[in-house]
């Protein structure tokens, strides 16, 4: 899952959320003076298949009020149409509050990890041996904002539509249900293939069966996007103008939305908390403001006047930190993310390993943090690999034994060896951004020190704009590039194919090697439970054997609550604050 | 015998007080030029001195920033912030580097910078020399092109002056904020994997300055050759048989000294904060040390640490409000008709 503004996730500027299935962090014992803060245990999520409706009273919990969410220099979704969804804003709000899915996340009140229960599924499903055939079961109860039943043709239809990779380019179909689903690489969704059937889904009775191509053990997390949700049969759905006012089926609907500005939510009095194992109805209104300023938030956050008090923010400036520590204690939030902050040098060119370890060793990495703005050691901790901690399998190991720190010395040792001293490093920075200007000149003092020489170049749209573009004549001449990757869900399925397979998009390190790839398909058809462990046994392989990738941060969020909040806690699943469970204290 | 002064002539209007013709006094007030009568009553202006002086300031540390930068031990390269930040503190700058938490060190007179830990002082002297020679160069061009456009629209009159005022009115009606927004990414996806491409940069700041600011000059120029060009002298010479070009340089310009020299002294102070401005809205120079980059980093910071935004917005205010007087006071010492 990317970020909806990837600048910032290039420049490192840690102003938004990302989609994160860890644990949350140790909140509360952060009251005192800031210096303490730390994180806590992260585990992998659990499941709980027998959970149902309603959910878990929270412990104090009020009806009534309204909550303003600020979202400072996110620009929010363009579209609401769930099948649309692959950004961490929109799913976040839109999964917590106004549509469901076949599965979904709760947070476990007493560790803060994410549990994956059924949403419109009475179980998380039903699978075959091999894993090739799924069987939901939609519960009868549900209803759309209309006060229709949500009926299992609908959810049928609604997974056809993550088919259309036409309609929906940037949708998360593309990367899941047109590679897993039986004909997904042929059939082309309800608005492509007009009129055409598909066999991949079948409907019987309350039951909604689906074929796969491959072996797909995670079904159930893919279960919990909103894609894999209803959608209206025929006209009522259909994109574009669907995306602008969906129905909902949560206990929430959409009242106004203005794509960039602002989204208000007010209570959908169909939803009925029985039918629902997960989400709660305790606010009365949602108002998310989108593309605010940050240092206008921090200010409206930390005066604790009576509209901040019902607010909630989902970034903090890092000039703010210290202050906002001492003042605000268990309101201010640390969210662990199951993302991985990115150096990828060019594998086609940047052949000898030595290289790229010197690269890793050159790399400034407190100096960058500080300088793009980041707080050390709290938004940005070091990597040692590309599985974030919390994931199934994940490896505690480093590949030169100890964690790789900025080591010039080290580095230039390296370069000797490898007969590169001067190696030119040419690589790209977004100009615009003081910030990415800012870390460009610690990320060219470092590899300048370390023995490398820089080329770097200054362009005014998204790096990622050049970086993903082939055919780019700057691309063309880069050797260093980056990317940074949150997991869709809490399995290396979501991390390493995405960033390591030959051809992927994300693959900006050209990466290719014949023996990964068939080790990476070879996982997809393991028992479950092994797949985790060999997961993390291949990023330990690719990281020792190749280091491919330079891994230079894991990222976190800091989110602000009001003092009117109730149940201040960030949602482990998705990186954001926990709207399921959050209410306005009377 | 010579005529009683007629009452629109220079002496009745002034407060100086009239003199005997054949006293010393006149005798030696007779070989004055007009613009050397202004240097004499500019030289007598308390606050244009001063306002001299802070410029002179300016311009001595514009030109010598290296050699300031070296004698206090500082440079703008980049530093390495793990170094000097305190993590604990909010990026702030440790209390032995100085400001806000400590006390102020002969090593970073001005303090260091939060988030980067560059060193003030360094960053302010050199902004002075970017501020100054930005500002320069597009009133140098600005004038150029302002004077040439002038007096060519002015004298030659006709299609040449249709076609010049149209120019000058076509460039008037474009947004100059608008159209830096618009050259800034043309050039950079034309020039960004170019070596040169700070000075590249600075080139094109001062070129888009100067672009958008000749027209006022051009006009100014343009209505006093007009008014100029009917009179006696100028007539004479072209019964002479004189040159254009010669009438031109020669017999126009000397009598424009007086606008083009008010109209440059208020140019540059306006240049100076446009620099600042582009800067501040992180088009201009993003490569080097600019105080208007300086501000934008700097107006976040306002609270925990207002000395870092007090140093490079004393220095704009300080060099625009002095440019800007001097350049009232030398209009009104150029200009007859000023009482004061």
């Amino acid at each position: 899952m990317k970020r909806n503004k990837p600048l910032a996730l290039v420049a490192g500027v840690a102003l938004l959320s990302l989609a994160a299935c860890g644990g949350g962090g140790d909140d509360s014992s952060s009251s005192g003076s800031g210096s303490d803060r730390s994180f806590g245990e992260q585990t992998g999520g659990t499941k709980d298949a027998k959970r149902q409706g309603p959910a878990a009273e929270v412990d104090g919990a009020t009806a009534g009020g309204t909550v303003t969410v600020y979202l400072p220099g996110d620009p929010g979704p363009n579209s609401l149409d769930p099948t649309d969804g692959w950004s961490v804003t929109g799913n976040s709000i839109q999964q917590a509050l106004t549509h469901r899915s076949l599965t979904q996340y709760v947070r476990d009140s007493e560790t803060g990890d994410p549990v994956l229960v059924p949403d419109l599924a009475t179980d998380l499903g039903t699978a075959n041996e091999d894993y090739t055939e799924w069987t939901f079961t939609i519960r009868d109860d549900a209803t759309w904002e209309d006060g229709k039943p949500v009926t299992a043709e609908e959810v049928a239809f609604g997974m056809q539509r993550s088919l259309d990779a036409d309609t929906f380019p940037s949708g998360p179909g593309t990367e899941y249900s047109k590679q897993y689903f039986l004909d997904g690489d042929s059939y082309g969704g309800p608005y492509t293939d007009k009129g055409k059937k598909y066999d991949g889904i079948t409907v019987n009775g309350q039951d909604v069966t689906i074929k796969m191509a491959t072996p797909f053990p995670d079904m159930d997390y893919w279960g919990a996007f909103m894609a894999m949700g209803p959608a209206p049969l025929g006209n009522a759905s259909k994109p574009p103008n669907y995306g602008q006012d969906p129905l909902s089926n949560g206990p929430y609907m959409i009242e106004d939305f203005q794509p960039n500005q602002e989204l208000t939510l007010v209570k959908n009095e169909q939803w009925d908390p029985n039918s629902d194992p997960g989400r709660h109805q305790y606010v009365d209104k949602w108002v998310f403001k989108f593309n605010q300023d940050q240092a206008k938030v921090d200010q409206i956050m930390l005066s604790d006047n009576t509209d901040s008090q019902t607010a909630i923010s989902t970034a903090l400036g890092s000039d703010k930190y210290t202050e906002a520590n001492d003042a605000l204690g268990d309101r201010l939030v640390q969210q662990t993310s199951q993302c991985v902050s990115t150096l990828t040098p060019d594998y086609t060119k940047i052949t000898d390993i030595n290289v790229r370890k010197a690269l890793a060793y050159a790399y400034p990495y407190e100096d960058v943090w500080f300088a793009t703005g980041e707080v050390p050691g709290v938004t940005r901790i070091p990597a040692n690999s590309v599985m974030p901690p919390g994931m199934a399998g994940k490896k505690d190991f480093q590949v030169d034994g100890e964690q790789i720190t900025y080591n010039p010395e080290k580095a230039k040792e390296l370069l000797a060896e490898a007969g590169e001293e001067g190696y030119e490093i040419t690589m790209v920075y977004y100009e615009v951004d003081p910030l990415a200007v800012a870390g460009q000149k610690q990320i060219t003092k470092g590899f300048e020190e370390a023995g490398f020489k820089v080329k770097a170049i200054p362009v005014q749209v998204s790096p990622y704009d050049i970086w993903l573009d082939p055919d780019n004549k700057t691309n063309k001449q880069l050797n260093l590039r980056g990317v940074n990757w949150c997991s869709d869900w809490p399995a290396g399925s979501t991390m390493l194919p995405p960033l390591l397979k030959t051809d992927a998009v994300y693959n900006t390190a050209q990466f290719s090697e014949d023996a990964i790839d068939q080790k990476m398909k070879d996982i997809a058809t393991l028992p479950l439970d092994e797949q985790g462990d060999a997961w993390g046994a291949l990023d330990e392989e690719i990281m020792t054997d190749y280091f491919p990738i330079i891994p230079t941060a894991f990222r976190n969020d800091l989110f602000v609550f009001g003092s009117k909040i109730g149940n201040p806690t960030g949602d482990g699943a998705l990186g954001a604050p926990n709207y399921k469970d959050v209410f306005v204290m009377q | 015998m010579s005529q009683p002064t007629a009452p629109e002539t220079l002496g009745s209007l002034t407060d100086e007080t009239p003199v005997d013709p054949n006293s010393k006094a006149s005798q030696e007030i007779a070989g004055k030029s007009p613009l050397r009568i202004a240097a004499g009553r500019l030289l007598k202006d308390k606050i244009a001195m001063a306002c001299a002086f802070v410029i002179l300031f300016f311009i001595l540390i514009a030109i010598f920033a290296g050699v300031i930068s070296d004698f206090f031990g500082v440079n703008t390269d980049t530093q390495s912030p793990s170094q000097f930040l305190d993590v604990l503190n909010g990026g702030m700058p440790k209390p032995e580097y100085g400001p806000p938490n400590g006390g102020f060190t002969m090593d970073h007179p001005f303090g260091i910078a939060p988030r980067s830990a560059d060193d003030n002082l360094a960053y302010w002297l050199y902004g002075a020399r970017t501020s100054l020679m930005i500002a320069t160069g597009a009133t140098l061009f600005a004038t150029i092109v302002g004077i040439v456009v002038g007096l060519l629209a002015g004298f030659l009159g006709g299609v040449v002056d249709r076609v010049l005022s149209f120019f000058v009115d076509t460039f008037l009606t474009v947004p100059f904020i608008l159209a830096a927004l618009t050259i800034a990414p043309i050039l950079n996806e034309r020039f960004n994997d170019s070596d040169n491409y700070p000075t590249i940069q600075k080139f094109s700041l001062v070129a888009v300055l100067a672009l958008f600011g000749w027209m006022g000059m051009a006009r100014l120029i343009r209505g006093e050759v007009l008014s100029l060009r009917e009179r006696e002298f100028v007539q004479a010479a072209r019964v002479l048989g004189m040159p254009t070009s010669r009438i031109l340089f020669k017999e126009l310009m000397p009598n424009l000294a007086a606008p083009i020299i008010i109209s440059v002294s208020l140019m540059l102070p306006a240049f100076v904060a446009a620099e600042a401005g582009l800067a501040f809205l992180g088009i201009g120079v993003t490569d080097g040390a600019s105080w208007g980059r300086t501000i934008s980093f700097a107006t976040t910071y306002f609270e925990q640490y207002p000395l870092y935004l007090w140093e490079p917005l004393i220095g704009v205010v300080l060099l625009v409000l002095s440019l800007n007087l001097l350049g009232d006071a030398i209009r009104d010492a150029l200009d007859p008709k000023t009482r004061r």
